[in-house]
């Protein structure tokens, strides 16, 4: 009676572990952009160079994960020299904390389509919920490699001040905007 | 209003030097003028930055550092024994090691040897140095000057702001402990609330911005000189103006090479 209880359980989840697809980042072809005032004459753009992750999609029990990490060091303007302002301890203080993550608590679906991830992104040692609102979404086989991938492009905003970053405020923005360019290959 | 306390040069250059010649002014007769020093860097850490410790990064620790040193200086003044300033000198170089410990982890074994030592005895060295000026407030103040003035001006041109004005708020409140004995000729009481903070607070902040920043480990040098630079003999009859002219000349000189070779690796600072 017991082992037929074991096998029934195995049984029922059994479908659902078949649509849990694991996929892991492509670093050629996933950029987090940021954008920030700059004392209100303009708005500048930077991105970080090189991340990693892994993602978890499974659209038929619409759920998900997201877990991304981001070389702090590898911040990237256009101006080296600002860039080398961007890793010091005014800002980003990549040698203290060389690497950003992001990690999801939920994800919101439409249909079988992810419209939204909650989760917590951590910065200077500080973890602070924020919402990725997914703009565009696709899954489909790649024509060059052929390989199944997904891609997306999500954005979202925090104060950065909320992580401890406050040099040069309120001149410089304390409003970052998030813009999240991923591909993923499945696993 | 907002606009001039939020500008760069008031909080780490006006504001420390306004704050400290008060505080030196107000306290001498309590005989606690050296606390300007801290007083001023502290009037910085509330413009610039925050009094948090959540999560308690290098900076932070410096922070800190400054506060409890400061505090620690005026019991520690009742001690006479010669043997203290070498155990300072060690707690200091340990404390610096600690300050920079969560970037130590980080590195290669090798790297974690040599910048560990190199900051260890870096400190070490300032507040041995240091320790031995803390009864000579016009040769103390003169090297509070450079010290800060140096440490503050490499980490800025080495692309920290905030280190920058760390070491820049040392130096300007320096500079008004060594003003008001130049315009009333009479020295003020300095102690180890004066120099212990003062070296501990220039060090580990210089070591941070070699390790962080664009400071190159071979400026430290050449402000690792400066506590010995204000111990050149003078006239004992010159005036207190004098002396601290030509004290600080000195000890700037030494400044001013740390800042040159700084600049020749990081350029214009980040501004």
């Amino acid at each position: 009676m017991k082992r037929n209880a074991i096998a029934i359980l195995l049984a029922a989840s059994l479908p659902l572990a078949a649509h849990a697809e694991s996929y892991t980042v492509d670093p050629a072809h996933t950029y987090p952009h940021f954008s920030i005032s700059h004392m209100g004459f303009s708005t500048m753009h930077g991105r970080f160079d090189k991340s990693s992750g892994k993602v978890t999609l499974d659209r038929t029990a619409k759920t998900g994960s997201v877990d991304i990490a981001i070389e702090a060091s590898s911040v990237s303007t256009g101006f080296a020299k600002r860039d080398d302002h961007l890793k010091s301890p005014d800002f980003f203080n990549a040698a203290e904390f060389p690497t950003i993550t992001y990690k999801s608590s939920s994800m919101k679906f439409k249909g079988d389509v992810p419209t939204s991830v909650e989760g917590n992104l951590t910065l200077l040692g500080v973890s602070k919920p924020v919402t990725l609102t997914i703009d565009a979404f696709k899954c489909d086989t790649n024509p060059m490699n052929k390989k199944y991938e997904c891609g997306a492009a999500a954005s979202g905003q925090f104060k950065r001040s909320d992580f401890g970053m406050k040099y040069g405020l309120p001149g410089i923005g304390d409003d970052v905007k998030l813009e999240f360019e991923v591909e993923a290959y499945k696993d | 209003m907002q606009e001039l306390l939020n500008h760069p040069a008031v909080q780490g250059g006006l504001a420390p030097f306004v704050v400290a010649l008060i505080v030196a002014e107000l306290l001498q007769r309590l005989r606690l003028s050296g606390l300007a020093i801290i007083a001023g860097f502290a009037v910085t850490v509330y413009m610039a930055s925050d009094f948090s410790i959540e999560p308690l990064t290098a900076s932070r620790k410096i922070v800190l550092l400054g506060l409890l040193s400061a505090s620690l200086g005026m019991p520690l003044m009742l001690l006479k024994a010669g043997w203290l300033r070498a155990v300072l000198a060690v707690a200091g170089g340990l404390a610096a090691v600690w300050v920079v410990q969560r970037i130590l982890q980080q590195q290669e074994a090798a790297a974690i040897v040599l910048w560990g030592v190199g900051c260890m005895l870096y400190v070490g060295w300032l507040v041995f140095w240091m320790e031995s000026l803390n009864e000579d407030s016009v040769r103390a103040g003169s090297a509070g000057l450079a010290l800060g003035l140096g440490s503050g001006g490499a980490a800025l041109f080495g692309a920290s702001a905030l280190l920058g004005q760390f070491g820049l708020a040392l130096g300007a409140a320096a500079g008004a402990f060594l003003l008001i004995q130049m315009l009333s000729n009479s020295p003020l009481p300095c102690g180890r609330s004066f120099t212990l903070p003062l070296s501990l607070v220039a060090g580990s902040s210089a070591c941070l911005a070699v390790l962080t920043a664009q400071l190159p480990w071979y400026a430290l040098p050449a402000l690792a000189v400066i506590p010995l630079a204000a111990k050149i003999p003078l006239p004992a009859k010159a005036a207190l103006w004098l002396q601290s002219l030509l004290l600080s000349a000195l000890t700037l000189s030494c400044a001013a090479g740390a800042i040159y070779l700084t600049w020749r690796v990081a350029g214009a600072p980040p501004l």
